[in-house]
């Protein structure tokens, strides 16, 4: 798990990844769209999709460059589930603390 | 103080928690410094405490166990204490480790703190847990400044919250 967390974000450390991946929350998308808000070739951006693809980021028929590209949240979601489990923990903790605190406020206020 | 939300802890890979206890704060202070009171709360309801041992002061540790009551799994851990301000705020590093006290380099440490606000009688204990590298930190940061993926945290995380 971790190093695939390592994978995502290493993907979206790149500012061009970052937009094409944000394109394509919008919807589907060919390589030609997704290169024109860019001054980039279309090789050079390909080149950024085959990285969002091996992260697991993206769908993307690899040669067919006319294929529709699409996003596939699913390695978002294992980075966010990542993070609740932490708070998870620690909403545990607290609980139980809360619960122990009281208990002790019980026995001093006992006769 | 509002919780973040998913995607701002995402932007920068520090998760907040906080809660306000109906005790004094030396108190709160000593039930997460004590091993007599941690035994009593820290490990999940099957996962109790089976062995503590706490050496508190800057540059100690505290290492101990959680087993499993089902199974008697152990899971061992080490937490270094950097800095100790009583009973205010304790500065610490989380780290997996063994019986032995053999730390594993293979899982991430996370650099947390905790801190102890005397509200009244009560206290407010704020933990923060930054669990990256500084390097991904970097890049997370940067990454939680654009719009267009500030736009697409919005939408995985109306996605995962569905």
């Amino acid at each position: 798990m971790r190093d695939s967390l390592g994978t995502t974000f290493a993907a979206l450390a790149d500012p061009t990844r970052r937009a094409i991946l944000a394109r394509l929350a919008q919807g589907e998308a060919t390589v030609k769209e997704l290169a024109e808000p860019f001054a980039m070739s279309l090789p050079a951006v390909s080149k950024h999709l085959r990285v969002l693809e091996r992260a697991g980021l993206i769908t993307h028929g690899r040669k067919a460059q006319w294929r529709p590209c699409q996003i596939d949240a699913a390695p978002l979601k294992e980075a966010a589930d990542y993070i609740s489990l932490y708070r998870q923990l620690w909403e545990g903790r607290f609980d139980r603390l809360d619960t122990y605190l009281n208990s002790l406020n019980n026995e001093e206020n006992a006769p | 103080m509002t919780q973040p939300g998913t995607h701002d802890t995402m932007a920068t890979r520090t998760l907040t928690i906080e809660r306000v206890f109906n005790a004094p704060r030396e108190k709160v202070f000593t039930a997460f410094t004590d091993c007599e009171h941690l035994m009593h709360w820290w490990g999940p309801h099957e996962w109790p405490l089976a062995h503590c041992d706490i050496d508190f002061r800057v540059g100690g540790t505290w290492h101990y166990a959680m087993r499993e009551t089902a199974t008697g799994n152990e899971s061992w851990a080490l937490m270094l204490f950097d800095e100790i301000i009583s009973p205010e705020f304790i500065r610490y590093r989380d780290v997996f480790s063994d019986a032995n006290r053999t730390i594993n380099t293979d899982l991430p440490e996370s650099a947390s703190t905790l801190h102890f606000y005397a509200e009244g009688d009560s206290t407010r204990v704020v933990s923060t847990s930054m669990y990256a590298d500084a390097e991904s930190l970097k890049k997370m940061l940067e990454m939680g400044m654009e719009q267009g993926f500030k736009e697409m945290w919005d939408r995985l995380d109306a996605y995962i919250t569905r």
